[in-house]
């Protein structure tokens, strides 16, 4: 039996007129290449998590493709927080392909860092981001790599068209913080410094993100604060903040201090503090300023440069010279 | 519209409706009452171009300082923060921008406008003032967006 491969287009939250094109021009490829079936659900990040998209999502046994406004890093730990559990998979998108691409993988090249045990699982979800190319043709291609890898030329000799479910849940844009759980050691700096309430601990003392909506819109500190750059909020402006470790700078242009943002040089840690500070206050509750937490003003940095070491001596090793 | 001031960002000329306050940070404000409306003014807009996305991140009612964050914007340009344009209390938000932006382009200085607040606004300028701090802004402005072009 021909087992066709799942592909999700999680829809953007926008009216951007370009990215209702993109999504558009996909789902017709999709459809016309066969050999897929295709769920079309709204913006990820906003999903309830008992709601049919999610458990459209759950019912899906085997490999995912998913395409996101998001990074792909970002997708991933939203799924994970569903408890739709997989390897992050390679794609043609990511760059020269790793001949082991477990290497790569969260819970396998960072097994010893991690603190929170996820379940073992061999199903492989592949996320693609939306917000690298302007054509359907890159995704195209890299979803058609995928499927004929995985099954072999029974998905590639199909000849009828994709099935395409759309679930049209109703959403509201939502804002909490999402934890890589690849990367967070429990530090639990971020239940110290957040004054929301928005991080808990499980029974056995992992931190996890208890009161997502209790979570003040726009907020991003404790994501400044992560000595491991741990946390995520997949929609901020800054991409190392949603999800991006290679942080390439927005591709559009930043006017914030045209419309009245401070001009300062501030350390992460005193921007997070002043957004705290600002949220505290509308919430009718008093600022708390830096004094409170110890600084630690360059932890974030350095973790950042180890990793990408990490990640580059991974590769070498990978690469069998 | 009865009259209005210009001013030349290259080859596009900006009006600016003389029967209202601006502030700084690119802003009108309309008086109504005890209130002021705000919406961004020509050349806002300018820069921005096509308005795709609006986001606010506070409530209505909520106490603002001047410069506090309230939002932000998504546009064919840009993306960027929106902060409070004088200190006072938040009234209300206009709720038609929320599905459909677009208003903000079409009709910049009416149904485009963006927020209402309460509050003294004593720093707001006159349109002649307004007209000088642009002058004195407009070339930072240039270098700061040509600055942001070149590093991406």
């Amino acid at each position: 039996m021909t087992r066709h491969v799942q592909v999700i287009l999680s829809r953007g939250q926008t009216l951007h007129p370009d990215r209702q094109t993109l999504e558009e021009q996909l789902l017709a490829h999709l459809q016309g290449c066969g050999g897929c079936q295709v769920l079309v659900v709204p913006h990820l990040y906003d999903l309830a998590a008992d709601g049919p998209a999610v458990a459209a999502f759950r019912e899906i046994p085997g490999d995912m493709i998913v395409l996101a406004w998001l990074y792909p890093r970002a997708t991933h730990w939203i799924l994970d927080r569903y408890g739709i559990r997989g390897q992050l998979g390679h794609t043609s998108l990511d760059g020269a392909p790793s001949p082991r691409e477990d290497e790569l993988t969260p819970g396998a090249a960072d097994e010893a860092r991690a603190v929170m045990p996820r379940p073992q699982t061999q199903r492989r979800i592949h996320c693609l981001d939306l917000q690298r190319y302007e054509t359907a043709q890159p995704y195209v291609d890299a979803i058609r790599q995928l499927v004929w890898s995985q099954e072999g030329s029974a998905a590639g000799a199909t000849n009828s068209p994709s099935a395409v479910r759309r679930i049209d849940e109703p959403v509201k844009r939502r804002w909490y913080p999402v934890i890589d759980f690849s990367r967070c050691t429990n530090c639990l700096e971020c239940i110290d410094f957040c004054l929301f309430g928005v991080y808990g601990v499980d029974q056995a003392d992992h931190v996890l993100v208890e009161l997502p909506d209790h979570c003040r819109k726009g907020c991003p500190a404790c994501s400044r604060v992560c000595p491991e750059q741990a946390i995520m909020f997949p929609q901020h402006k800054l991409p190392a903040i949603a999800g991006d470790l290679r942080d390439p700078g927005g591709l559009k242009m930043d006017l914030s201090v045209l419309f009245g943002a401070a001009d300062d040089l501030l350390g992460a840690y005193d921007i997070a503090a002043r957004e705290r500070d600002e949220h505290l206050l509308i919430a009718g509750q008093r600022p708390a300023g830096t004094a409170d937490t110890p600084r630690k003003p360059d932890a974030g940095q350095s973790a950042e440069k180890k990793d990408e070491l990490d990640v580059l001596i991974d590769q070498l090793d990978a690469m069998d010279v | 519209m009865s009259s209005a001031l210009t001013f030349r960002m290259g080859r596009f000329v900006a009006e600016f409706p003389t029967d209202r306050c601006y502030a700084k940070n690119h802003m009108w404000a309309q008086p109504r009452g005890d209130l002021f409306r705000f919406g961004f003014t020509a050349y806002a807009v300018r820069l921005l171009q096509d308005v795709y996305f609006l986001d606010w991140t506070v409530e209505p009612a909520t106490r603002l300082q001047l410069r506090q964050e309230i939002g932000a914007i998504e546009s064919k340009k840009a993306e960027s923060t929106l902060f409070a344009p004088i200190a006072g209390a938040l009234t209300a938000f206009n709720d038609q921008l929320l599905a459909d932006p677009s208003a903000i382009n079409l009709d910049t200085y009416g149904t485009g406008w963006l927020f209402e607040m309460r509050g003294a606004g004593a720093d707001l300028l006159t349109p002649e003032q307004y007209l000088e701090h642009l002058a004195a802004v407009w070339p930072v402005t240039q270098r700061t967006i040509k600055g942001q072009l070149n590093e991406s």
